[in-house]
């Protein structure tokens, strides 16, 4: 009784039949992060940078509600802590860029004469 | 008349047949400048012909997926569906162990499709997927497989067998680490309104504080209710916290080895409430009825929170390859 309200996966699955039920994440967070790494004659060693854009889908959303709840079981996975940085960097790009254009706002409220005296 | 025109003629000879010699440089000059760039258009599109693969049993246009190592005796799985419709898995033996492959399409899966499409979540899904069924069939054939990350191509068998022979050491050891292990996914979902009012409930007393304290008038009032907020919403956290500690703890205890990965992703997971912990777990074969067990009691112990702990398994053992991961073989 107890076991069958655990949502276990089957152990055998008809050969053939495709695990369409089995969450995505699950199999993505594996296949693309785990099992043994091997050079084969196709170099795919680009698959950490060329994947960056799946990976942050499969993983910013959660990983920052997490950290606002506190849970930060993953900091010690070093496949991940690449994308501190970047996130880092994306935001110094941001504030750079908001500063930026709060200057040529001001430039051309000043050139138009609005702006600050509308305000007075 | 007649002579008017010789004379001329005579005058202008020189002139004239230089004139010709001129034009008829100007146009061999041309013909034999088309001619040398067809010449070098035809030696470049020759230089970026795919060169044959000196492998014997190469189809062309084709390449090797390669989805796990097993010893040679076991996963006799051949002919099931692979990654792609026209190729079926096949074995390929080699130093004592066997690898399923199965045969995909260059124009899908050379280094420059396979870059963009690597991108393309549908597309994704669908060979990962396909993988993972492969796996998991491979799996319960075998006392042991070692999954390989997704992409492990080659142009030919004879890569293949190479590769088998030049790692069965890494091979050999991994399979005998993992014989009659299995591994297992837990995760913890919380309902995120019950931790908060268990907090609120456990914070009643500072509230009582306050309430004493808001006749200070409105300003008061409103900065004691924020502080009184925070203090919930920080409590609501290590709640939260230590109750995924405590449940990694617990099943810590009935395994061999843990690991613990980032929570997922709502849109791809569907998970409701909020993800406090996502592991996995290396597990003796005859130790996972003890597990299930261990899982139903701490999901009983931490209803109040409305935890949910999903147990699945078990999963080729992606996390527990010794060896896996970013270190990899070369």
């Amino acid at each position: 009784m107890e076991q069958s309200s655990l949502p276990a996966r089957s152990t055998s699955p008809l050969p053939g039949r495709p695990a369409s039920d089995t969450n995505l994440a699950d199999i993505l967070e594996r296949v693309l992060d785990k099992g043994i790494v091997i050079a084969g004659d196709i170099q795919i060693n680009l698959l950490d940078i060329e994947l960056l854009t799946v990976k942050l889908r499969l993983l910013i959303a959660s990983v920052d509600r997490a950290r606002e709840m506190g849970i930060n079981w993953w900091e010690s996975d070093a496949s991940l802590k690449s994308l501190g940085p970047t996130q880092d960097a994306e935001r110094s790009r941001l504030e750079q860029e908001n500063g930026e254009l709060r200057e040529r706002l001001e430039r051309i409220e000043r050139a138009l004469g609005v702006g600050q005296e509308s305000d007075r | 008349m007649s002579s008017d025109v010789d004379r001329w003629a005579a005058e202008r000879a020189a002139e004239l047949r230089a004139r010709a010699e001129a034009e008829a440089v100007a146009v061999l000059r041309d013909a034999l400048v088309a001619a040398s760039l067809g010449e070098r258009a035809r030696g470049r599109a020759r230089e970026s012909t795919p060169a044959p693969s000196p492998q014997a049993r190469a189809e062309p246009g084709r390449l090797l997926w390669v989805y796990c190592v097993t010893r040679a005796a076991e996963a006799e799985l051949v002919g099931v569906p692979g990654v792609d419709d026209a190729g079926r898995v096949e074995r390929i033996e080699a130093a004592g162990l066997a690898a399923l492959v199965s045969s995909v399409p260059r124009a899908e899966f050379a280094e420059g499709p396979l870059r963009s499409n690597l991108n393309d979540l549908a597309w994704l899904e669908r060979v990962a997927r396909a993988h993972e069924t492969v796996l998991e069939q491979a799996l319960s054939e075998s006392t042991a497989i070692v999954p390989l990350r997704l992409c492990t191509l080659y142009a030919g068998e004879d890569g293949v067998r190479e590769m088998l022979a030049g790692e069965r050491d890494a091979f050999a050891a991994a399979l005998d680490h993992l014989a009659g292990r299995q591994e297992w996914g837990v995760k913890v979902t919380v309902d995120p309104e019950l931790v908060t009012e268990a907090a609120r409930a456990r914070h009643q007393g500072a509230k009582a504080v306050e309430e004493e304290t808001a006749a200070h008038g409105a300003g008061g009032a409103y900065m004691l209710q924020r502080r009184f907020d925070r203090d919930v919403r920080e409590l609501a956290h290590s709640l939260a916290t230590e109750l995924a500690e405590r449940v990694h703890g617990r099943l810590e205890a009935e395994a061999l080895e843990a690991v613990t990965r980032p929570p997922q992703n709502r849109d791809l997971s569907g998970h409701e409430g909020e993800m406090v912990l996502n592991a996995a777990y290396l597990v003796e074969a005859d130790h996972i009825d003890e597990l299930r067990e261990v899982v139903a009691t701490l999901e009983q112990e931490h209803g109040a929170l409305g935890a949910r702990i999903e147990l699945t398994g078990p999963w080729p053992p992606y996390n527990f390859v010794p060896g896996g991961g970013t270190a990899g073989i070369a």
